[in-house]
């Protein structure tokens, strides 16, 4: 995979937080997910998924269960807990502010 | 917020401790799920299953680092490496099972000892009161001239309880005392303890009792009406079998019918340090119980005899409780002069109020500092052993940093070894320290040779094992720290380049000369204390103990136990004593209200020297005194100095006289003769006592006391009505006791014969004893600790010389004689060994000064422990080095080149 489109520091876990907000999911449907919604825009490094899904379900924003997918395997779902929605929020937040500040001064640049 | 996030943290972190293996499967279960996807997904793409599975791998970026990642952010690396660190320690430490095995009992020798005194300790002063909230408890004491810790009279108490706004509740007791009990009426009375208390006692303390009921306050307001009695936990199991069917049963306490009411619980032994009470009593029971027949406890305001304490009102600060009470006691004196002149009042903590009690604590706390230093010979002695270790291991540490090893997790790794052998010798440790408090327990029977319920309270309970734990974190880092630091900072390129260089930077050497110093000064310092306190010991154990102690039969009546009235007790002790007289086999008589080193206190006694112009701000003196017979002084050996002693024309009727001691006389007549002067009872106005005769001053409440004021009245001038009989024999006192029974028969055979024994075995086992346990204690401390550091000497010279034999070897052939090498290894022996002399020497006079001033009031300076503990600790330290030079001396030179 290559390094130019890896995610900008910390946008990762939005992501994640935000895929798990709408349904419970395992790692590989997660992966898929990140790509279909993104497009190739935003292209995750299937490495460093796992690590990053480690990180929030021991900082308590996930959390993991092992079910039967439809095809009658064992996986591990992923699905937020109320601390995780509350993170989102901020973090959600956090974006919005910074991302809308970025576009101001990219706008008033070209202006 | 805070509080779920830690809880859903602390869930996993424990997850991934308690099922590690768990864990690691299903994070191999994981990625393998999502590899599969993947290959299948390749497959679909038109890869060959070969292909798809290598570009799944790829996309993992590294499946075992990925797997490593995920690791860390369980964050709990920190103890999987303490294991292995731990596992690691353990293995290398087997290895060298002999130094390991020395380490630890050095370890175990210090933390015992120290954990044991530590038990003392805590046992004397800090140990809380067995009731709820104990620390809202505090202590109102009267304060004199001589006491800042004075008991409170009836009267007095009554006022402080109703005058006081600053306590939820004032409560009081007497002390524990000698009391007849009989379980049925006519049964031989037995002395028990029992202990006269206010009537809110056990409300107050919040004491529920086990069974029925503790006072109520009605009980406890009219002399003499409520005969009610509640029964300490101890007592109940013992004298009833735990029977519930007591309540409500009858027992009889100094010949007086009681109604038992009540049974305190297990838990509450009572608010003594040694005594537990078998039984206690209201206060308005007292005249049942009362020894002084001079006062009225209900009326006299200074029949002082109460012990009041109080608890604190929630928000009330002790100094608010202080300031009230000094009003108070402003206002007493105002109010009573005559009884109250310069007396003040103190609220005291149970800290300082046990601080105040007695000398036990300061034995106690000089045990404590001593065992510190035994733990602290033992730390730099281990701190020197590992020190010697880590260098031998030079090599491996330089590999471990010269691959990439922070210096850090190196120290870390080297602490976890000392902790291993820290709580290996904390183990040890803690075994040893119950030894030890079980040697103590089992003097119980002999330095508490009484049939009241006293017991030594030093035990191993939870605070002592904390303390113990305590101690050996603290001995670990302090034993590991220094040899870690100094081993991680090694140069690298020379360490790797030879199994052992030393490159001798001042650095370096610096550490390990300390240590040397700190050994031989510490117990320097260790064998002087130990020496002064056998001394000590011995010298004040000798003063004033030149008294008769042999072919003496003592035996304690007290005629209340049988109702008698102040008349038919005395005539009961003239009968008595005209009878024993003329029995077979006794050569003479005596009779005391208590005998020299008894268990029970002497009485106090306020005079005036007639004609002595008082300071103005007293009322009177205070001397301690004692009530005997004109048998008294002939029969127990006490030589009159001067005037007379007691005769039997010394009658209720002729003029009231009494006979001093040395101390007394040279106290209040300078210079003078005591004999014929004059003393006034309680006041100027009191009544006359002439001195008629001066006696040899003894030991009189203990055997390390400092000589002290005393009185003795003949008996039949100043009644009382608990008497010991002392009966010299000719031949074996014990043969004495079938006569004495044949008298008291005759006399009247309901009276019982108590603590019937030979005196000499009592004053061995009350007054030597208890000081020779102590000395024994602190002679194995100071013989430890020397021992300790003659080890750690000879190991640290011993090792010197084994790292440098191949440089004495060049030396010796190049031509150096074996003299001169002897005076270059011990050279620096000498000289580290003299510093730690100098500065052992400073130490040693410092604790000389705080243990005169604690305990022994001997002024000056014991010149002759020095004279004998520092010679020949120069020599055995000396010594210890020698062995290893003089090994160095013979050295053959082709050996040592070839050496490595």
């Amino acid at each position: 995979m290559s390094k130019p489109n890896d995610l900008v520091q910390g946008t990762l876990d939005l992501l994640l937080l935000k895929i798990l907000a709408l349904e419970p999911l395992h790692g590989w449907a997660i992966s898929l997910r990140l790509k279909s919604i993104s497009g190739d825009v935003l292209q995750v490094s299937e490495g460093s998924l796992y690590p990053a899904l480690h990180k929030l379900e021991q900082e308590g924003w996930i959390t993991a269960e092992w079910k039967q997918t439809e095809n009658n395997r064992r996986a591990k779902f992923y699905s937020l807990t109320r601390l995780g929605k509350k993170q989102l929020e901020s973090e959600a937040a956090n974006w919005q502010r910074l991302s809308s500040a970025i576009s101001r001064v990219i706008q008033f640049s070209e202006g | 917020m805070r509080m779920e996030h830690w809880w859903f943290t602390a869930r996993l972190r424990l997850r991934s401790i308690l099922l590690a293996r768990r864990v690691e499967r299903e994070l191999d279960e994981e990625l393998q799920f999502h590899l599969e996807h993947k290959i299948a997904e390749g497959i679909a793409n038109g890869l060959s299953p070969k292909e798809a599975r290598y570009a799944a791998m790829r996309a993992m970026d590294g499946l075992e680092q990925r797997k490593e990642e995920m690791r860390d952010m369980r964050r709990i690396h920190w103890l999987t490496d303490f294991f292995n660190d731990a596992r690691f320690a353990v293995r290398s430490l087997s290895r060298t099972s002999g130094l390991t095995a020395f380490v630890v009992i050095t370890l175990a020798l210090g933390i015992g000892m120290t954990s044991a005194t530590f038990s003392m300790v805590d046992a004397l002063i800090f140990r809380p009161y067995p009731v709820p909230h104990s620390s809202d408890i505090v202590t109102l004491a009267s304060t004199t001239h001589d006491s800042n810790l004075d008991d409170f009279s009836y009267r007095e108490y009554l006022d402080i309880r109703g005058k006081t706004k600053s306590y939820d509740g004032v409560i009081a007791n007497a002390g524990m005392e000698a009391v007849g009990f009989s379980a049925e009426p006519g049964a031989t009375p037995r002395v028990r303890g029992g202990m006269m208390v206010s009537g809110n006692y056990f409300r107050v303390l919040g004491v529920e009792p086990r069974l029925g009921r503790g006072f109520r306050e009605d009980e406890d307001q009219v002399p003499g009406r409520n005969a009610v009695v509640v029964l300490g936990p101890d007592f109940w199991k013992h004298e009833f079998a735990s029977d519930p069917g007591v309540l409500g049963k009858t027992i009889r306490l100094n010949g007086t019918d009681f109604t038992v009411i009540g049974v305190a619980p297990e838990t509450f032994p009572g608010m003594l340090v040694f005594g537990h009470p078998d039984f206690y009593m209201p206060l308005a029971m007292a005249r049942v119980f009362s020894t002084n027949l001079q006062k009225n406890f209900f009326e006299d305001r200074d029949d002082r005899e109460l012990i009041v304490k109080a608890r604190l009102k929630p928000g009330t600060t002790l100094q608010q409780a202080r300031n009230e009470l000094a009003v108070l006691a402003q206002n007493f004196e105002s109010e009573y002069p005559k009884v109250n002149r310069s007396r003040g009042a103190a609220v005291y903590t149970q800290f300082e109020t046990r601080t105040r009690e007695d000398v036990n604590w300061k034995f106690g706390v000089i045990f404590v500092i001593l065992a510190l230093a035994v733990l602290l010979v033992a730390c730099t002695n281990v701190a020197g052993l590992l020190l010697s270790r880590a260098r031998a291991r030079t090599r491996e540490i330089a590999v471990r940093l010269a691959i990439g090893a922070g210096r850090f997790r190196l120290i870390r790794l080297l602490l976890t070894e000392s902790l291993i052998l820290a709580s290996l010798g904390g183990l040890a440790g803690i075994a040893i320290g119950y030894g030890v408090v079980q040697w103590f327990q089992s003097f119980q029977n002999v330095i508490f040779m009484t049939d009241l319920p006293f017991s030594i309270p030093f035990r191993m309970d939870t605070r002592a094992l904390l303390a113990s734990l305590a101690l050996s974190a603290l001995s670990a880092l302090l034993c590991g720290l220094a040899p870690a630091l100094q081993s991680t900072r090694v140069d690298l390129v020379n360490a790797l380049k030879s199994a052992d260089v030393d490159v001798p930077g001042r650095k370096r050497l610096w550490g390990r000369n300390m240590l040397v110093v700190a050994q031989v000064s510490t117990s320097l310092m260790l064998l002087t204390a130990s020496f002064l306190m056998v001394r000590g010991f011995q010298n004040t154990l000798l003063e004033g103990t030149s008294f008769a102690k042999d072919h003496l039969l003592m035996t304690l009546f007290d005629p209340r136990l049988v109702r008698y009235n102040a008349a038919q007790t005395q005539q009961f002790y003239k009968l008595l004593a005209e009878r024993v007289r003329v029995a077979p086999g006794v050569q003479s008589e005596a009779l005391t209200q208590n005998i020299p080193l008894g268990i029970d206190d002497f009485e106090g006694i306020a005079f005036v020297p007639d004609g002595l112009q008082m300071p103005r701000d007293r009322e009177n003196f205070n001397s301690t005194m004692d009530t005997v017979d004109e048998g008294y002084f002939e029969t127990m050996g006490i030589p009159i100095l001067r005037g007379r002693s007691f005769l039997a024309s010394d009658t209720a009727d002729a003029p009231r006289v009494a006979v001093v001691n040395e101390q007394f006389a040279k106290h209040y007549w300078p210079g003078g003769d005591a004999v014929g002067k004059r003393i006034r009872l309680e006041s100027r106005a009191g009544t006359l006592v002439e001195i008629v005769g001066v006696a040899q001053t003894i030991k009189y409440q203990g055997s390390i006391e400092k000589p002290m004021d005393f009185v003795y009245m003949p008996l039949a001038q100043h009644p009382v009505p608990r008497m010991v009989l002392m009966l010299r024999s000719s031949g074996d006192p014990l043969q004495l006791i079938q006569p004495v029974k044949d008298v008291v028969r005759t006399l009247d055979p309901n009276l019982p014969m108590l603590h019937t024994m030979s005196y000499e075995d009592y004053y061995l086992n009350q007054a030597v004893e208890g000081p020779r346990i102590a000395m024994k204690l602190v002679g194995t401390m100071g013989v430890v600790g020397l021992v300790l550091a003659i080890a750690g000497l000879y190991g640290l010279v011993a090792y010197n010389v084994s790292r440098r034999t191949r440089e004495i070897g060049i030396r010796i052939a190049l031509g150096a004689a074996s003299s001169d090498v002897l005076r270059l290894v011990m050279g620096k022996g000498i000289v580290l060994v003299g510093m730690g002399t100098v500065i052992g020497l400073a130490m040693g006079f410092a604790l000389e000064q705080l243990m005169n001033s604690m305990l022994f009031n001997a002024g000056g300076v014991d010149i002759l422990a020095y004279v004998i503990v520092v010679p020949s600790l120069f020599l055995v330290t000396m010594l210890a080095a020698y062995v290893p030079a003089r090994r160095a001396s013979r050295i053959a030179p082709t050996q040592a080149l070839r050496y490595e």
